[in-house]
């Protein structure tokens, strides 16, 4: 008989194993973004790059897919028109689309590993991957916070807007004091209390945690690490010298 | 003696605060590095900008192995980020360095940590490394970015930069420091976070 919260963990597991989407946010930092890798994986990259899109409609994130797609337009938009443009705009125009082009698929990723994937269930998959607890503990707790800054430096940006004090508007070293220090502050004490929660819920103790959500391989993770493996053996033999096509 | 300098869950959980809070910040500066002429000038602005956290951070720092955990977790962030393998390097020779130094200081002294936030502060160096170790590599996957980028970046950084940089991040690594302590008397100790 199963317990009726491991139904609704099986409901609630995700698309996609948290290992296998590390594994893709790595390939596509170190392939897309890092530009690794000659002509031979050109194609292989554009391919790559629609990936994250289709993870995003497949768990239903409309906004971030728009969002993604609209700063991807953008990016090819500029090279598109940048030919046309007069001089110094031309070069903008180029870095910016290049720039744009480059790094939105990776961002996008990284978004949606982050979105997806539950504090539980990326330290059930970092211990199932025989990661220390050095490593993951902090690694999750910075997982959860990274949302939760940067809306509190948005927030305490406003705030000092509203006092004057913007980037533009006065001295760099004030705007870094009057931002910094509120931000860092308030980001402590969230912590503080995530920190004790995390304690009362017996993270970091000496004996093994079990942990209640489903995460493991799946038809799909299998394509896809596949897919991931496919990608590191083609450089490979791009390396070598072989030429596939 | 032994138990008592074994990381616990309220030590890990406060690499993955500060580690966090450092990290965003740097993201936050490190997007300057698109333009040209500030690509240098990271290695002034990061370690000066990033020595407020970390001396908040050094603050809890009572036991060995943190410092050292968090440039490892600094090394994969930036491995995800697609700043490639070599900051990983970098990280752990610039932990080990930090954690000695603080470590000499009996987690007490504020000279050495001071003095050990500019020894950390070199990890960043690792960022830059792969435009020096292979030049004409480094330039032909950035062809995207257009002659310019290219030309204005190579006037930036000729090969003679590579150790100019690394003191660079030493230096300002120390002045930052400087800055988080003075940050830390003004600010933090009042607010009852030291």
């Amino acid at each position: 008989m199963a317990y009726s919260s491991e139904k609704t963990q099986e409901k609630r597991r995700g698309f996609l194993d948290p290992r296998t989407k590390l594994a893709l946010v790595l390939v596509l930092a170190l392939f897309v973004m890092g530009g690794l890798g000659g002509d031979m994986l050109k194609p292989v990259k554009t391919g790559l790059s629609a990936l994250p899109f289709l993870l995003l409609l497949i768990e239903r994130q409309w906004k971030r897919f728009a969002r993604g797609i609209v700063m991807l337009a953008v990016g090819y938009g500029l090279l598109f028109i940048m030919p046309y443009l007069p001089g110094a705009l031309n070069y903008i125009a180029l870095l910016c689309g290049g720039i744009l082009t480059r790094f939105v698929v990776t961002i996008v990723m990284g978004e949606y590993l982050i979105s997806t994937t539950s504090v539980s269930e990326f330290i059930s998959a970092m211990e199932r991957l025989h990661m220390p607890q050095a490593i993951t503990i902090p690694m999750s707790v910075m997982f959860r916070l990274f949302p939760t800054i940067g809306a509190e430096w948005k927030s305490i940006r406003r705030a000092m807007g509203m006092r004057g004090i913007y980037l533009s508007g006065t001295k760099a070293g004030q705007v870094l004091e009057y931002q910094m220090v509120p931000m860092i502050t308030s980001s402590v004490r969230i912590g503080e209390e995530l920190s004790a929660s995390a304690l009362t819920r017996g993270l970091g103790a000496p004996v093994k945690r079990t942990n209640i959500c489903r995460i493991g391989c799946r038809v799909q993770d299998g394509l896809l690490l596949f897919l991931c493996l496919a990608v590191i053996a083609i450089w490979i033999l791009e390396l070598c010298g072989v030429t596939l096509w | 003696m032994k138990n008592e300098n074994k990381l616990k869950g309220r030590d890990l959980i406060n690499i993955g605060i500060y580690g966090a809070i450092y990290f965003v910040i740097l993201f936050a500066v490190a997007m300057l590095g698109m333009i040209p002429i500030f690509l240098p000038l990271l290695s002034v602005l990061v370690p000066i900008v990033g020595g407020i956290p970390f001396m908040l951070f050094l603050t809890k720092v009572k036991k060995p192995g943190m410092i050292f955990i968090t440039a490892m977790i600094m090394g994969i962030l930036m491995l995800l980020t697609g700043m490639g393998p070599w900051p990983l390097l970098t990280c752990a020779i610039a932990g080990i360095l930090a954690e000695l130094c603080v470590g000499s200081g009996k987690y007490k002294s504020a000279k050495k940590a001071v003095l050990s936030y500019g020894l950390f502060s070199m990890w960043i160096f690792g960022n830059y490394l792969p435009l020096f170790t292979d030049y004409e590599g480094y330039f032909a996957q950035r062809a995207d970015y257009g002659q310019a980028y290219i030309d204005a970046v190579q006037k930036l950084m000729p090969l003679w930069m590579a150790p100019v940089l690394l003191a660079a991040c030493f230096i300002c690594g120390i002045l930052g420091g400087l800055l988080g302590r003075a940050l830390l008397k003004k600010h933090f100790e009042k607010a009852g976070l030291a």
